[in-house]
This record gives structure tokens, C-alpha cells and sequence, in this order.
């Protein structure tokens, strides 16, 4: 048996959405402890590690540790039928393995979907030594994304022990932009080593809009041509965590 | 004083010979030597090649291999790092080869010597292979628009009994596509492949399912097999894979699980 309730549909909403810019279709863990998703978008570059205590939840039921693969975009579909403060309620029909989404407020709508079969890969986790963390907000992450896309596609991100720098080059146009250690933007910032590595800017771009509405604070990691991680502080209890592979600067 | 390129030894005495092998071991030489051997190897394994006509190669990284005058691959070898060692007897040049972890050892013995030869070769040049079939299912990932304009893939090597489906997404009207990729002229064991995957996500499927073969070229009665069975193509050759491959560099995370 499983059950899960919130009585904020804007929660639910907005952590589906951070799922689904990376993977279509989503298996859950469903533990006793909570939910749990660990997957690779198809291109397998960028990977989310999400996981939601059931303390988060007004209601938690399960019973045995199970799996469970939905299509995320036709959930989220149906999760923004949601207002802001309505409350939505996912339950699995074990007979029928379909998934009932019951959604409360002004009036009441029981929505229904399939499950699809449930996905057998154990992501692991990049194993990586990272020589800078920093800590920013992610309004003045996506701002700072959002200015380098203006020139690019990519963007090379530097750090030394005084500030986090930005650098996209396009084919025509340039952009530098700095963060300051102790700035609005770039609230701390612990180097071991200067570290710079290249991402692709649509990847990170996303991943930092969709995170943005579940998180304010987020902190990067990263270390010379390795992959990046940033992970994203939830206001209530749970973790959000993207992994992104670099870009090989090659000639 | 100009490095000298080449040095050989045609039908030398057989000490000659063990002295212009030892040279070449010390100076870290590309050495190539035919003549009439014995081979053991002792190891994970043991094996004996009886006396015959070869080619022995060994490589400035101390790599070795033993060719016979017919086949592509070498009938003994090994991998680079090993430690070499000549050993002169009365009737015979011995040659050691010894790999310290795994503890193996090759012994080629010489009786007869019909050339030696000593060479430095500088190789700066790249490796440029087109497309594995791999590299296309890459590409197509990361260009969708090379099957279709509106082709959104979901995954990759999707594990579907009794095997896996190259890629697997959903076209601009929400139908599910299928992909089977060759790198080769597309064979009616494509088609059945591709059949196979779509009988058996058609049970588990929630909307109208597509299956497409993709391969650089398909022969006239495939074609007629495809259109019989509902099923469609796309041409694409490896060689464009390759370049939108090359444009797109960026690693996949994967290559950073182990380390």
C-alpha cells in the first residue's frame, strides 16, 4: 500500500517540475522512510538525486518498499490542474498497478494514470574530489545563467579564493561575470584549489529554473573538468542534487 | 647528429642478431625481427607454439607480438610494460618478455634469424574512426532532428525482453518510436530485431507506438519487408554521427562513476 499526501499542491507541482526537466519517465522508490528518485536524462550528461522524508508529507503510508515508473510529464499535466492551496493526494491501486491522483479544494477531481515498468538501473554517485564549494542564491545564479546565454551555449566557470567567475564565448560575442565571495550573489566560497570547467548552459539553465521555485540557496561543486554538483536547500526537510557532466575543451 | 631512423640486419650470425636486440631494448626501440622460433607462454595459462616461420614485434612501450605469415592477430602476445631480456645460448637467441602483475612471461626462442630491424618512429598523428554503432544512438540523443524534426528520446538501451532498444522517445504527435540502429546496410534480422522489441512493448505501451529502423542503406526487399509490417526508415550514415559527435563534446557522467 502507498499514499502520499500534501496539502500544498504547489510543493508536489514544483518538485515534479524539477524532475522532469531531466527525465520523462521517472522510477520512484517508495521506502517506509519516504521517496526517493535517482535517474540520468536519456543523453545521460546530467543526473537528479531527489529524495523526500515522509515527515514532509501531512500523510505517508507505505507498507513494503516498492517501485513505482511514471510518465512525469503527463503527471504534471495533471498536477497543475492544482491551485496554489489545494490539496493533492497519490495513491497506487495495487489491483489495477494505475496511479489515482485526487486532487481537493474548491471541489474535489480523482484523476487516474498507468505506471510503466519500473526501471532496473542503480544510478550511482560520480565519484569526484571537489576543490571548490560555493554557496549562492538562486536568484543570483539564474540572473548570472542568464547573461551568459545572451553570448553562448557554454559557459566555463573559474573559481579562485576570492571570487567565482563565469566566462561564455560565443561566435560573435563575449561575457564575463563575476561573484564576488561575500556578495549578495555568492554568500561563501571555499576553494582548496583554483578549479575551472566548462558546462553546457541549456542543461544548467533549466536545472536552475525549475530548482529555483523549491529552493533559495543553492551550493556548487566542482573541481577542473569534472563534473559539477549543485544542491539545491530545501525549505522543508529533503535534498534536491544535480549532477552535470563538463564539456572536454578540445580543439 | 642525426637520429638514426633504421637499422638492419639481413640474414645475420645469430650473436649479431642478440646484440642488435639487446640494443634496441636499452635505446626503447620499435624492433621487428622474423625468423624461424619456438614460443611458450606461462601465466593465467600455458601454452607451447611449436617451431615455424614468424614475426616478432616489439614496441618502444614494450608491447609484444608474435605473428605467423597468415591471420590478422598476433598468435602470442603482450600488453605494454613489459620487461624484455635476451639470452644467448649455443644453438639459439632467446628472447624474455616479462609482465610483473599479472606474473607472465613469454620465451621465443630463435634458431635461425632472417632480418632484424631496429627502428625510431615518430607518431603524433590522431585515430579517426568513423561511428560505432554506439556513437550513432549518441548522436541521435543529442540531435534528435536526425530522425525526425519533433523527436523527443526518452532513453537509450532500454531494457525490453530479450534484449535492448537502441533508442526509444516520442514523435511531435505523441506517438512512442522505437529505434533499431545498424552501422551497416539494415538486414531482415534488423527488421525482426526491431518487430521483436515492438511486440513486446506494445502489451506495456499507453499510446500508438512507431517503429523505425535506422542504418546507412537497406536493400530493396527489406524495405519491402518494413512496409509490409507497418514499420518505417530512416537513412543516416555513421559518418555524420561522427561530426555532430565531434561538435559536441561533453562527457557523460558516467565516465566518472569509478575512479
Amino acid at each position: 500500500m502507498f499514499k502520499l499526501k500534501v496539502s500544498d499542491a504547489k510543493l508536489l507541482r514544483d518538485m515534479v517540475t524539477a524532475i522532469s526537466i531531466l527525465v520523462d519517465e521517472a522510477t520512484f522508490k517508495i521506502e517506509p522512510e519516504g521517496l526517493k528518485l535517482r535517474a540520468m536524462d536519456p543523453s545521460r550528461v546530467a543526473m537528479i538525486d531527489f529524495e523526500w522524508p515522509k515527515t514532509v508529507f501531512e500523510e505517508y503510508v507505505c507498507e513494503a518498499p516498492s517501485k513505482m515508473c511514471i510518465n512525469i510529464s503527463e503527471l504534471l499535466r495533471l498536477l497543475k490542474r492544482a491551485g496554489k492551496d489545494e490539496a493533492v493526494e497519490l495513491s497506487l491501486d495495487e489491483k489495477t498497478g494505475r496511479l489515482q491522483i485526487k486532487i481537493t479544494g474548491k471541489y474535489s477531481r480523482n484523476f487516474n494514470m498507468p505506471t510503466l515498468e519500473a526501471s532496473e538501473e542503480e544510478v550511482p554517485t560520480p565519484k569526484i574530489t571537489f576543490n571548490v564549494k560555493a554557496k549562492a542564491t538562486t536568484q543570483g545564479l539564474s540572473q548570472a545563467i542568464e547573461d551568459a546565454q545572451l553570448v553562448s551555449d557554454h559557459v566555463r566557470i573559474e573559481a579562485d579564493t576570492e571570487k567565482l567567475v563565469l566566462n561564455a564565448t560565443g561566435d560573435l560575442m563575449g561575457a564575463t561575470i563575476t561573484l564576488q565571495k561575500g556578495s549578495d550573489a555568492l554568500l561563501d566560497l571555499e576553494v582548496k584549489e583554483n578549479s575551472k570547467a566548462t558546462f553546457s548552459l541549456s542543461y544548467l539553465a533549466e536545472i536552475i529554473k525549475a530548482a529555483s521555485a523549491t529552493s533559495d540557496i543553492a551550493t556548487l561543486e566542482f573541481s577542473t573538468d569534472m563534473p559539477i554538483k549543485i544542491d539545491f536547500q530545501q525549505t522543508k526537510e529533503g535534498k534536491l542534487t544535480f549532477f552535470l557532466a563538463p564539456r572536454i575543451e578540445s580543439e | 647528429m642525426q637520429k638514426e631512423k633504421l637499422t638492419v640486419l639481413t640474414n645475420p650470425r645469430l650473436e649479431e642478431a642478440a646484440a642488435a636486440i639487446e640494443k634496441a631494448f636499452t635505446q626503447r626501440k620499435t624492433l621487428i625481427v622474423a625468423g624461424k622460433c619456438r614460443v611458450r607462454y606461462a601465466g593465467r595459462a600455458n601454452s607451447t607454439l611449436e617451431p615455424g616461420e614468424r614475426i616478432l614485434i616489439i614496441k618502444e612501450d614494450g608491447s609484444l607480438l608474435v605473428h605467423r605469415p597468415v591471420g590478422y592477430e598476433p598468435v602470442n602476445w603482450q600488453p605494454s610494460g613489459s620487461v624484455f631480456h635476451v639470452h644467448t645460448k649455443a644453438d639459439a637467441v632467446e628472447v624474455h618478455a616479462v609482465r610483473q602483475k599479472p606474473r607472465e612471461s613469454v620465451i621465443v626462442t630463435f634458431s635461425e634469424i632472417f632480418m632484424v630491424s631496429i627502428l625510431s618512429l615518430m607518431d603524433f598523428g590522431e585515430f579517426a574512426l568513423y561511428a560505432s554503432e554506439e556513437d550513432m544512438h549518441r548522436a541521435i540523443l543529442l540531435k534528435p532532428s536526425l530522425l525526425e524534426e519533433g523527436f523527443t528520446p526518452i532513453s537509450y538501451e532500454k531494457k525490453v525482453e530479450p534484449g535492448f532498444v537502441d533508442v526509444y522517445g516520442i514523435d511531435k504527435n505523441g506517438k512512442l518510436v522505437v529505434v533499431e540502429v545498424k552501422r551497416r546496410t539494415a538486414s531482415k534480422e534488423a527488421v525482426l530485431q526491431l518487430v521483436k522489441y515492438i511486440d513486446a512493448i506494445k502489451g506495456k505501451a499507453d499510446r500508438e507506438l512507431r517503429g523505425v529502423l535506422v542504418a546507412p542503406a537497406i536493400g530493396k526487399d527489406v524495405q519491402r519487408m518494413l512496409a509490409t509490417l507497418g514499420l518505417e526508415f530512416k537513412a543516416l550514415d555513421p559518418k555524420k554521427c561522427a561530426q555532430i559527435l565531434r561538435k559536441a563534446e561533453t562527457a557523460k557522467l558516467e565516465d566518472f562513476f569509478k575512479q
